[in-house]
């Protein structure tokens, strides 16, 4: 149904011109012959290709997620009316306040800490409220200047909240809303000649949809939103699970394979093409599925219509009133179960208090911590007010790999966050050893002000029984500084030699031990670098091969580097181990550097090998996430 | 630990077959040279990110196959590029030519706010030249693209194009977005009447 599209105005001008004939599908079908032709090892290569692409759009689309989401943020925080108030900070103009200036975008009302002083592209001066501000650095960085609209993305932040206690269908409205569809190709219509084009916002980029012109369309994004709305929804946020990045390579694949059979090289997301360039597998595909997609090919229709700018903020209301209802259906349903408050009343009580509540599934091996709320947080910024959030880390042997944040409440002491956060891969074993701990942290422009943290062990737990906490927060090391726990990335076994016959310091990499994992499969892809600085023209950077899937990775490689015995004391060793990821940058997992200026260890097996040359010192070092500081001063 | 990045752009590089579109792409994105030709199997593309005006441009560019068996992969393409370079080859005369076909496949299939540039490769080849430079720049003129001479052997022009379109395609950015909200605040005319409460506060002020 619906396959012979009627074709726009403006490719019925370019067939005229190109005398292809007037039919979208002569086309197509050409283009499905041609397709044919391939081998399969070059669409092997082609899938391959796609697929790296694939991953760089999975984190371009998170990165503009995270955009999207700090601007819905500052959005939501908007206190005031614009007029007799700021309209960001709320704070009255008049007699005593300060004097509104207006905002060249939006025309509202600010005051001058809410305002941006800025120049425009022609240099001419600009005042701007931050918001407006913000949305045009969205709109520039997202890409949305040239496509029209925000292209697809995906919320970083997880909230698997209730999800889990809800029916299906609530995961994937919610799924649903939060990967949008606005991808080039419905932008493409509304870019043809249209004076209404540079006017989209964020609301208005719905009006694609109900611009595309077919129902299938429609279908089709909605099922594609909802998939992969519902994998971010539960996925995004669990640690040591394969699951998530198994489930959506798989997906990946299939679509890719459809996409090559059927000519369409859309498969890559962003660089979809029209639907009159959809083959036929995708409209079978659909109609197959159709029975299961009709609920929420609606939902798809309805968010078409009638959202507008102001239309998106409700919409983000109800959905909360939702999550609300849910906690409470949830926390009803966990009534019997034991509460235990445990305030803790001998710390200073002015950091203020927090409540959350744990829960491990010894069958899943799941973590599940939902936070709720705080209450009298101290105030870190220069208004009194707070913007709090809660970061998770499982102790010992903290790191990137293990934490979990919930999102940030704005202006505020007394936030209210109800969200579960849910560690996966948690054994019985590490029920026993580790500790979870808690930290309210204040989010600045630039980084965050440390509030409170509370710790609990997790032997505390009885499985499948939740335990609700209410403590007082303590003070402790703000995490930086924490580097025994924090820093730590795992460990190294370096041998060093300096040869007197060759003239040459010989670095042997034999292995590492407890590498912190930094793929979502509880592993990483090690590799090691090795530097000998400082080296102007960066000749003596090496690096070891990749060893797959370990955190435990045999190496045995040596460089040398030829150098003057009287050179080196000048010189400082870096070796630093990576995690290689395939299509998105490298994670760095630790490093160490060895020289003069080092301390301890470092220093003592720096100067044995200097001290005894022809003879071979091995050492194990501690990889540190910072390198270790006191070299650089 | 992802680097991060203000703008992601998205290049693509359109020819015909043996032009050298990967080998400017390579010289661009590893500062190496590979003078065997293995033709392009669909497509491929190489990631750079540079800095300009203190902005740090991830640059994504996709390279595609010249080969006709591959044009509807390659073409899938054109949609999501923001700058287009179309190279041909100066010992090339059938490529030159060719490059009106490929301009019109651009017009078929590419945004029209997609930013373009000529690109007349092998340079360095001078001896076996086909193409004048006056007839490429009277090429580029014509259809009001730039132009410019490179060699991905001889690393001649390289960066500076790439550099100029990613500039380009700036310029065009930060233009379309004061224009989007000056739209924008057209649609708020009637929000005019702010502006006796204006003059009221400053009133009250003094």
């Amino acid at each position: 149904m619906e396959r012979w599209v009627c074709p726009n105005d403006r490719q019925l001008a370019l067939r005229a011109k190109l005398g292809t004939g007037w039919s979208v599908h002569t086309n197509r079908m050409s283009s499905f012959q041609k397709a044919k032709q391939l081998n399969l090892d070059e669409q092997e290569q082609i899938m391959r290709v796609m697929q790296r692409a694939e991953y760089l759009d999975q984190s371009e689309q998170e990165r503009i997620g995270r955009l999207v989401e700090k601007l819905d943020n500052m959005k939501k925080n908007c206190i005031g009316n614009g007029t007799t108030q700021c309209v960001l900070c709320g704070d009255e103009f008049g007699l005593l306040g300060s004097s509104p200036t207006f905002c060249d975008d939006c025309k509202k009302a600010v005051c001058s800490k809410c305002g941006v002083d800025t120049i425009n592209s022609a240099r001419q001066p600009l005042w701007l409220c931050k918001i407006c501000s913000e949305h045009r650095e969205v709109w520039k960085r997202s890409g949305a200047w040239f496509f029209k609209a925000i292209p697809r993305y995906v919320i970083p932040e997880k909230k698997t909240d209730c999800a889990k206690y809800q029916a299906r269908g609530r995961i994937q409205t919610q799924g649903s809303r939060r990967v949008r569809p606005g991808g080039p190709s419905p932008a493409w219509h509304r870019g043809r000649g249209s004076t209404s084009t540079g006017t989209a916002s964020y609301g208005e980029s719905s009006e694609q949809d109900s611009s595309s012109s077919s129902e299938d369309e429609v279908n089709f994004n909605s099922k594609h939103k909802n998939k992969r709305g519902a994998e971010s929804e539960s996925d995004n946020i669990s640690i040591g699970s394969s699951r998530s990045s198994h489930l959506y390579g798989t997906h990946n694949l299939a679509d890719s394979k459809t996409s090559i059979t059927s000519g369409n090289y859309g498969g890559a997301g962003q660089l979809s093409a029209t639907e009159s360039s959809r083959g036929d597998d995708y409209h079978d595909e659909t109609d197959s599925e159709k029975s299961s997609l009709s609920g929420f090919s609606r939902d798809g229709s309805t968010r078409s219509h009638g959202v507008g700018g102001v239309a998106g903020s409700t919409r983000y209301d109800d959905e909360h009133d939702n999550i609300d209802v849910a906690i409470n259906q949830y926390n009803k349903h966990q009534e019997d179960d034991e509460i235990v408050s445990s305030p803790d009343s001998d710390s200073g009580t002015s950091l203020g208090c927090l409540e959350f509540s744990l829960l491990y599934d010894s069958v899943n091996n799941a973590l599940y911590c939902t936070i709720v709320r705080a209450r009298g947080l101290k105030a870190m910024d220069s208004n009194g007010l707070s913007d709090p959030y809660v970061k998770l880390h499982l102790l010992p042997g903290a790191n990137k790999s293990t934490k979990l944040r919930t999102k940030t409440i704005h202006k505020t002491l007394n936030p209210e966050w109800n969200e579960t956060l849910t560690y996966y891969g948690i054994t019985e074993e590490d029920i026993v050893k580790k500790t979870l701990r808690l930290s309210v942290l204040d989010e600045d422009h630039f980084g965050f002000d440390f509030i409170g943290e509370t710790r609990v062990p997790l032997k505390k737990l009885k499985p499948h029984q939740t335990k609700a906490f209410n403590v007082y927060l303590e003070k402790t090391f703000p995490l930086e500084k924490d580097d025994d726990l924090i820093a730590i990335r795992g460990k190294i076994l370096l041998s060093l030699r300096y040869a007197t016959s060759r003239q040459s310091l010989i670095v042997r990499i034999i292995r590492c031990a407890e590498l912190a994992s930094m793929d979502s499969n509880g592993y990483s892809d090690p590799y090691v670098k090795v530097y000998l600085k400082p080296d102007k023209d960066k000749k003596s950077k090496y690096k070891t091969s990749v060893k797959k899937r370990t955190l435990n990775p045999e190496f045995n490689e040596e460089f040398v580097y030829e150098i003057k015995h009287n050179e080196l004391p000048k010189k400082t060793l870096e070796v630093t181990v990576w995690d290689k990821d395939i299509g998105k940058a490298n994670d760095f997992i630790g490093g160490v550097q060895i020289g003069i200026n080092a301390k301890g260890e470092r220093l003592r097996h720096w100067f044995n090998a200097l001290k005894n040359p022809d003879r071979e010192f091995r050492q194990w070092h501690v990889l540190s996430a910072e390198l270790t500081p006191e070299v650089y001063t | 630990m992802a680097k991060t990045y203000d703008y992601l752009f998205k290049l693509l590089l359109i020819g015909d077959s043996g032009v050298g579109k990967t080998c400017l792409l390579f010289r661009f994105s590893e500062d190496a040279f590979n003078s065997t030709f293995i033709s392009t199997i669909g497509i491929d593309f190489k990631i750079r990110t540079i800095e300009l005006d203190g902005k740090k441009i991830k640059l994504q560019i996709w390279d595609t196959a010249g080969q006709e068996r591959f044009r509807t992969i390659t073409t899938a393409y054109y949609r999501g590029a923001m700058g287009i370079m179309l190279v041909y080859d100066i010992t090339s005369e059938k490529s030159f030519e060719n490059i009106r076909n490929w301009i019109r496949n651009i017009e078929e299939h590419a945004s029209k706010d997609v930013e373009k540039m000529i690109l007349a490769n092998k340079c360095d080849m001078n001896d076996r030249r086909q193409v004048s430079k006056e007839r490429g720049e009277n090429l580029a003129v014509e259809h009001g693209i730039k132009f410019m001479e490179t060699s991905a052997k001889a690393s001649i022009n390289v960066d500076e194009a790439f550099f100029t379109l990613a500039r380009d395609i700036k310029g065009k950015m930060d233009r379309k977005s004061d224009a989007t909200t000056n739209a924008k605040s057209g649609g708020y005319q009637l929000k005019k009447d702010n502006a006796p409460k204006k003059s009221f506060w400053k009133c009250s002020i003094l």
